[in-house]
């Protein structure tokens, strides 16, 4: 898995690729989070358009990251979820907790 | 006729993405939706995860081992490790969706048409993934 971040708006966007599937991945995940909040900021879009598949333990990664920014009063939303991915969120019930988006501008207007 | 692909991964997830890959491979061969190769791949990643994680300790020198049978109307994964296993068939998933872990079982019964599972002659833990190449009518 790698990470990209960039801002808009004051809005941290995070471009995940390849697989996102636990281990190494929670700890480099969490220490971009980290770093982010330390520095202030609050909502996060994370985009998995270039993520090929997840896995459970993948999905305790974004799960950890949503309760944290949550806790902080921030919030995070996922954008360009795959076909494939959404399947997976779909049947574990967790397309109830995240918000998603197709478009990236209406995921950042849905901060506002 | 069934012809049978067997791979042997190292404990470790970087591994993960081999028996998903493999299995696509299969599928642009076949005659069937991509959507259900994809369904079984996500399937036996996370029969792989289990395996790697809970039945090797995640120790690389304890492989894990597919066999992968492809029949005309479907294909049978086999994921053996050397752990204790797992009750898939009374196994209940936690109520708090927000837990972060716990939901390896249920994708994989969500995602195939028959999950089953035993332990081998020389004692491996094995299950078996099924799905259809085609949608039930």
């Amino acid at each position: 898995m790698k990470i990209k971040e960039r801002r808009r708006d004051g809005i941290a966007i995070l471009d995940i690729s390849g697989n996102l599937m636990g281990g190494p991945d929670a700890d480099a995940f969490n220490e971009v989070l980290r770093t982010l909040m330390h520095e202030g900021v609050r909502n996060f879009i994370v985009n998995l358009e270039k993520v090929r598949w997840v896995n459970s333990t993948g999905l305790g990664i974004l799960i950890s990251g949503y309760t944290t920014v949550k806790r902080a009063g921030g919030e995070l939303k996922l954008l360009k979820i795959t076909k494939r991915i959404e399947n997976i969120f779909i049947v574990s019930k967790l397309s109830t907790v995240f918000h998603a988006f197709e478009d990236e501008n209406e995921a950042l207007r849905s901060f506002a | 006729m069934t012809s049978r692909i067997e791979l042997k991964l190292p404990s470790q997830m970087a591994y993960l993405g081999i028996p998903d890959a493999v299995l696509m491979e299969i599928g642009s061969d076949l005659d069937c939706p991509r959507e259900i190769i994809e369904e079984l791949g996500t399937a036996v990643i996370e029969a792989c995860t289990n395996a790697m994680e809970h039945g090797n300790g995640l120790d690389s020198a304890q492989a894990v081992e597919l066999h992968i049978d492809v029949n005309r109307d479907r294909i049978v994964v086999a994921v053996l490790d050397h752990g204790r296993g797992f009750d898939y068939a009374n196994w209940q998933p936690a109520s708090d969706i927000l837990r972060e872990r716990g939901r390896g079982i249920l994708i994989m019964r969500e995602f195939t048409d028959q999950l089953d599972y035993d332990r081998t002659p020389d004692g491996r833990f094995r299950v078996r993934l099924v799905k259809r190449l085609a949608r039930a009518e």
